[in-house]
């Protein structure tokens, strides 16, 4: 065996200990981790239990409320309503947005996720409010974004620094892409209204934008509407 | 140099014990990134809560309706009060109650060095105000004597702004029922009134806030429906 060189011993000694701390540290560590794991897969399963219940929830109150909606037009249809009162009925149901309604219309797909080399600035609710005035300046007859149904009264705000709310329902997408609007009326003037007043614009900002005819369905508006202040008059 | 043997056992000790540190470190860096999923969760589990409650809401009003049927009540009332009650949402019937009045005007005086565009009122701006006031409560709103309905355009064309197919030019007269101190404060908290003082103050525009106790605001023309049917739930 080779001679051990004195001056060797202090830094061969100073390493072994700081090897020994680093050993130490890294099973600390390594412990910390897998609790750490442990404790992250709890309450990834936690959260998603919940999301799975409110989501189940969810579709419960839609066939509820559908159900609902079914009996109350059979129910309205029983009795011996004047048939001109119905298809009025119909009609301002259309109007405020109360009725679920289908017709050949426009989708539109919005998508303003960051990409690789390419800034994208992130759609605001001024954009939304802008797209729908050029939706509704091209006779949409009925509007929705992302499933809300858009009625004179809707707002758009922020809630927070990026969270959308419409008609005080926040809209973000976890999956997908962000936006879908969907309209109904003539669809020439729609593709049209929509492709040269705002899809530039937005291409420009770095969104991907896509239109397209189709025969959509929209939802009805969910939202409450009070007149507590506005007291009716005569129609003049 | 060749390394004797007992150095060269101590280094490949060594090195499988770097090699050791560098795993325990990257499974903690990996851990990390995983609280991100869990994250993302959250925002669509607030949505369809908030959504729930929603829909909660509508079911309970038409419980509500289908009950007065199933009580018996005159079908043909309760259609004409819910043709009522629609026509008031739809922006058709007159309506009369406390509110706010806000005058927009351009400037009198254009400067020469500015933008001329400083010194007008542009449409964005009623339409970002009528979306502020909504989302104060207000219960109806009307611009230059145009009710806003779910159809209403407020669209630049030029010389004039364009709602409800109406030619409309300053001064733009908005004016909003509902709570006035709801109203107020919605409008102390929005950007685009900040902004229009500032243009008050610097160039000279018109942006005046009034609260009058007792306003009329007209009833719209309902749009022609050519193109959207209604999905009947039954059938």
């Amino acid at each position: 065996m080779a001679p051990w060189k004195r001056e060797l011993a202090l830094p061969v000694t100073l390493v072994a200990i700081a090897l020994g701390i680093l050993i130490s540290i890294a099973v600390q560590t390594q412990k910390n981790v897998s609790a750490a794991e442990k404790i992250n897969a709890q309450r990834m399963t936690a959260a998603k239990s919940v999301l799975t219940n409110v989501q189940a929830q969810n579709d419960q109150l839609k066939k509820t409320n559908q159900q609902l909606t079914a009996q109350l037009e059979q129910a309205r249809k029983q009795g011996r309503t004047d048939p001109a009162v119905l298809a009025e009925l119909d009609r301002a149901g259309i109007l405020d947005g109360t009725r679920k309604v289908e017709g050949p219309g426009v989708q539109i797909f919005i998508d303003d996720r960051k990409q690789d080399h390419k800034t994208v600035l992130p759609i605001t609710p001024d954009n939304l409010l802008e797209i729908i005035n050029t939706l509704r300046f091209a006779g949409a007859e009925a509007i929705s974004v992302n499933q809300q149904r858009i009625v004179a009264s809707t707002a758009i705000v922020y809630s927070g620094s990026s969270t959308i709310l419409v008609n005080q329902v926040p809209i973000t997408r976890v999956e997908g892409i962000p936006y879908e609007i969907d309209a109904i009326g003539n669809q020439d003037t729609l593709v049209d209204y929509f492709s040269n007043l705002e899809a530039d614009a937005l291409k420009k900002s770095g969104i991907n934008v896509s239109i397209v005819r189709k025969t959509v369905q929209i939802p009805s508006f969910k939202g409450s509407r009070t007149f507590r202040l506005a007291k009716p008059e005569q129609n003049d | 140099m060749s390394l004797l043997k007992e150095r060269r056992v101590l280094i490949f000790g060594a090195s499988i014990l770097v090699g050791f540190l560098f795993i325990v470190l990257l499974r903690a860096h990996g851990t990390a990134g995983n609280t991100l999923q869990q994250e993302a969760a959250l925002p669509s589990l607030i949505q369809t809560e908030q959504e729930n409650q929603q829909l909660a809401a509508d079911n309970d009003k038409l419980r509500q309706e289908l009950a007065k049927y199933n009580e018996g009540a005159n079908t043909s009332a309760l259609a004409l009060q819910q043709l009522q009650d629609s026509n008031m949402n739809a922006g058709l019937i007159p309506v009369a109650g406390p509110g706010i009045r806000i005058t927009l005007n351009d400037a009198q005086k254009k400067g020469v060095s500015d933008d001329p565009q400083n010194y007008v009122i542009h449409e964005a701006y009623i339409r970002l105000l009528v979306n502020i006031l909504w989302s104060g409560g207000a219960e109806a709103i009307a611009v230059n004597g145009q009710r806003i309905m779910g159809s209403t355009e407020i669209f630049c064309s030029g010389p004039y702004i364009q709602i409800n197919g109406t030619r409309q030019v300053p001064p733009y007269i908005i004016e909003a029922i509902g709570d006035i101190h709801n109203l107020q404060s919605v409008l102390n908290f929005a950007y685009t009134w900040d902004q229009l003082g500032d243009f008050q103050s610097v160039y000279g525009i018109t942006r005046k806030l009034e609260v009058v106790d007792h306003l009329h605001i007209p009833a719209g023309k309902p749009q022609k429906v050519q193109y959207a049917q209604p999905v009947k739930e039954g059938s």
